[in-house]
């Protein structure tokens, strides 16, 4: 445990913009341990707030009302790679690709592979329903989870789900999954491996507009294709991306889409071939094949190291992270590109086309003041607004947290929430799970006199 | 069969949500009915009330380039597959019952095919639901996007809760493209090991099959049967891979033609005796089957191999059957799996538990339940806890 001003400043800040000191950090190291912890805080009726690695883009582990921050730094073992019936069970504190990387040589791997896979744990891709760039194809985390030992916020331990597809009851896995440590501490994970796929092909395609790339992915979906992954980025993205991996992207293009298809290798030249087809049918100015898996990484490393490279741009950056049918994407890019300029703010696009899942980053300069950051949130608001009137959601790998919790009665009307308030009150009648995260808070949401969605 | 006093039909969601609020009021039990194909599925089926959602139903919204469509609750699954037809797409799920039955009533009883290994299940295919509740009002759980992460995922909630928690109005599902090409193997083993070993190969080849399924027809007489729908290069490589795994298992290859239709309706025709469904992890059903194989009441077995959904059909005389679906249901659960009988012949019921019994969770789900139906009207014989 500790308790030291300068052991916990380490815990005041994640991912996101937001930050709180814990009154106390704890390292539990079994599932006994967090019990306790719990039914110790229970007991003293003190917030509990979970954190794997702190990579989280909503602020989901701050301590906004302060309490104890559970880390799972040292519940970090991969317990059974189970290659005979494709699951691996594993302790949350494991860093998500430590696991696809041990389960390799066994030709599996874990799909959900968000950018900050070096980092993330396994339970914090629990908490969040974690996607990935590769989710397109192969689903996120909830579609891979098929077990969870779960300890409530009064010490129970409860165990649901197994190796098995399914399990009998309701399905509280996936109730669980993508509750940002609302409902309880995850110490104890079973997902899914998949084989790796025998082959890949992966083309980059330089369009003159952000326009003409978004009528290319709806064309390759409504094709029939549908790739394992489709990651679009703009030119601003392009050259905050250029000048920090040199990756190869032409800098003087409008919109740059990265695709990937996988899969048996017999009739993958084929598709590749197709997709270049659409590409050029939609005004593709050049086509890049990566023709060795190290031009692919090159790739790759472009679009996965795309967030950290915005440091080249601005000091600070805002991401907002809402998703709208794919249909809708011209139309909305056209909006985020309105609500920066309307701000005065530069926005670059990097982003999951191929579900729809936007990343806007807003550049912003907290060196000018902190008003900054408010006109940031004012252009983010603007934004998520466009997406869910268009039919789409808040976040669609981020999460809530408490960045986003306000904007809820956008999406959802006072009986949405009320049905979720009624899973929150069965898991955690005490209300010590996690306090002020994914729900409207009155106290920090009274400024946000949002109208209801409906 | 079950016995019921009103029933209600409403034209709306609204009129739904009203029907359940009274119902609450009165404390008047209520049964959901969609196309009622699964109506024996848990215990008595004796309520005060019957709600049918025949009414609730059409396409509500199909954007094709989107690959979503939305739909009523009350909507039958045939339709559905029509409309979508018509537009070139399909809906990746194969559910038995699907002439009759209702996507309302699939998603409640989580109704899945042999295709889940290929496209998931229900849970992977829904995104968003509207759900009357017991206290009158609607909700909206999800939305029209594949990948949301907002708030609580209720969808799962509801996928499998046999209307204990509320009524499904509608549902937007993912879709896709019908495939250019198909094609099948079917082929006979002397054992089931070898049947299922092959069955385990397929399931991890490059080229994904879309079902692969085994069959027990009679001693020593086993079935494997894989069909796979794609591109055309990747169907054919998917059909040769199979055959080979089968050749060196030493299966004999034939042509397949309809059977899979049949088995998937496997739960329609066992009325006798007792339909036992596990789900076991993929490994564990050679051995299972082979235990189910044994039995004196045995019949039948039908496996979803590749994600370890198993149906064995038990008949003959009643305290046999009894033994032996309460011996698998155990044989489920030593494997680190689990299963209920899901249909049993009318004179079993109430000397067959139709649900297991859980070790834990229970508590958990009761919580849940009261929740959402304070007054304990919905479905009061098929709540999990």
């Amino acid at each position: 445990m500790l308790g030291a001003r300068a052991d916990l400043l380490m815990y005041e800040y994640d991912g996101a913009v937001d930050t709180a000191t814990p009154d106390a950090v704890v390292l539990p190291e079994s599932t006994a341990d967090v019990s306790a912890l719990a039914r110790f805080c229970h007991e003293h009726a003190v917030p509990i707030v979970p954190r794997g690695a702190g990579t989280g883009l909503s602020g989901g582990a701050i301590p906004v009302e302060g309490g104890v921050v559970v880390s799972f730094a040292r519940m970090a073992r991969i317990i059974e790679i189970d290659v005979a019936n494709m699951r691996a069970v594993v302790q949350p504190g494991v860093i998500n690709l430590h696991l696809s990387t041990a389960a390799a040589p066994h030709g599996l791997h874990f799909v959900p592979d968000p950018s900050s896979q070096k980092a993330c744990t396994l339970g914090g891709n629990v908490a969040e329903n974690s996607g990935g760039p590769h989710t397109l194809s192969y689903g996120v985390t909830t579609n891979h989870v098929t077990g969870l030992e779960i300890v409530l916020s009064d010490g129970e331990v409860v165990r649901l789900g197994g190796k098995a597809v399914e399990d009998e009851g309701y399905d509280l896995v996936g109730t669980f999954v993508g509750s940002e440590g609302t409902l309880g501490l995850v110490t104890e994970i079973t997902v899914k491996l998949v084989p790796l796929p025998e082959d890949k092909r992966t083309l980059m395609a330089a369009f003159d507009t952000m326009d003409a790339a978004s009528e290319t992915v709806s064309a390759i979906i409504a094709a029939g294709i549908v790739p394992s992954a489709i990651e679009m980025m703009d030119q601003l993205a392009t050259e905050a991306v250029e000048a920090a991996v040199h990756a190869g992207y032409p800098l003087d293009a409008g919109g740059i889409l990265l695709v990937e298809v996988d899969g048996p290798r017999d009739g993958l030249d084929d598709m590749r071939q197709r997709i270049e087809m659409i590409c050029r049918e939609h005004g593709a100015r050049s086509i890049r094949i990566a023709a060795t898996a190290l031009e692919r990484e090159r790739l790759w490393a472009g679009r996965k190291g795309a967030f950290a490279a915005m440091g080249r741009l601005s000091p600070d950056y805002y991401v907002q992270d809402g998703v709208i049918p794919r249909t809708r994407l011209p139309e909305i890019l056209r909006v985020v590109k309105a609500a920066g300029e309307r701000h005065h703010l530069r926005v670059a696009n990097v982003f999951h086309a191929g579900d729809g899942n936007l990343h806007p980053l807003i550049l912003f300069d907290l060196r000018d003041g902190p008003e900054e950051l408010e006109r940031a949130k004012a252009a983010g608001l603007e934004i998520l607004t466009a997406c869910v009137e268009a039919g789409g959601s808040l976040t669609g790998e981020h999460g809530i947290g408490m960045e986003k919790n306000c904007y809820m009665p956008l999406q959802f009307a006072p009986h949405d929430l009320a049905a979720m308030r009624r899973v929150k009150d069965a898991f955690d009648p005490a209300g010590l799970m996690n306090p002020g995260k994914v729900f409207p808070t009155p106290s920090r949401c009274r400024e946000f006199a949002l109208p209801a969605a409906r | 069969m079950t016995a019921v006093s009103v029933q209600a039909t409403p034209a709306d969601a609204a009129e739904c949500a009203r029907i359940l609020a009274d119902a609450s009021r009165d404390r008047r039990t209520i049964r959901v009915a969609g196309g009622m194909t699964k109506s024996y599925i848990g215990e008595s089926g004796d309520t005060d009330d019957e709600l049918r959602t025949s009414r609730l139903a059409g396409i509500v919204d199909h954007v094709p380039a989107d690959l979503t469509v939305t739909v009523a609750g009350g909507t039958r699954i045939a339709d559905l597959v029509a409309a979508l037809a018509s537009a070139g797409q399909f809906l990746p799920l194969d559910p038995p019952h699907a002439e009759a039955a209702t996507i309302g009533g699939v998603i409640a009883a989580n109704s899945n095919g042999f295709w889940r290994a290929r496209y998931g299940s229900v849970r992977d295919l829904l995104i968003g639901t509207r759900i009357a509740l017991p206290d009158g009002t609607v909700v909206r759980a999800g939305g029209r996007v594949v990948k949301n992460v907002a708030g609580y995922d209720l969808n799962k909630l509801f996928t499998g809760s046999f209307g204990t928690l509320g009524v499904i109005v509608e549902a937007t599902l993912k879709v896709l493209p019908i495939p250019t090409a198909s094609d099948g193997v079917l082929a006979s083993f002397a054992r089931g090991t070898d049947a299922f070993a092959a069955a385990e190969r397929i399931a991890r080849a490059a080229a994904r099959a879309e079902a692969i399924v085994v069959e027990r027809m009679a001693r020593d007489d086993w079935r494997l049967l894989v069909t796979a729908r794609g591109e055309a290069a990747a169907v054919a490589r998917a059909v040769t891979d199979a055959r080979r795994e089968v050749k060196l298992r030493g299966g004999s290859p034939a042509e397949l033609a309809g059977e899979l239709a049949v088995l998937r309706e496997l739960p329609a025709r066992a009325a006798d005796g007792a339909l036992v469904r596990v789900a076991v992890p993929v490994a564990a059903q050679t051995a299972f089957a082979d235990t189910a194989a044994r039995l004196e009441s045995f019949a039948t077995l039908v496996a979803d191999a590749a994600s370890g959904v198993v149906r064995v059909h038990l008949h003959g005389d009643d305290p046999a059957v009894i033994r032996d679906a309460e011996a698998l249901l155990l044989a489920a659960r030593m494997v680190g799996g689990g299963g209920r009988v899901e249909r049993r012949a009318e004179e079993l019921r109430g000397r067959l538990s139709g649900w297991p019994t859980r070790s834990t969770g229970e508590a958990l789900m009761r919580r849940i339940k009261d929740a959402f139906d304070p007054a304990g009207i919905l479905e009061p014989g098929r709540s999990p806890a």
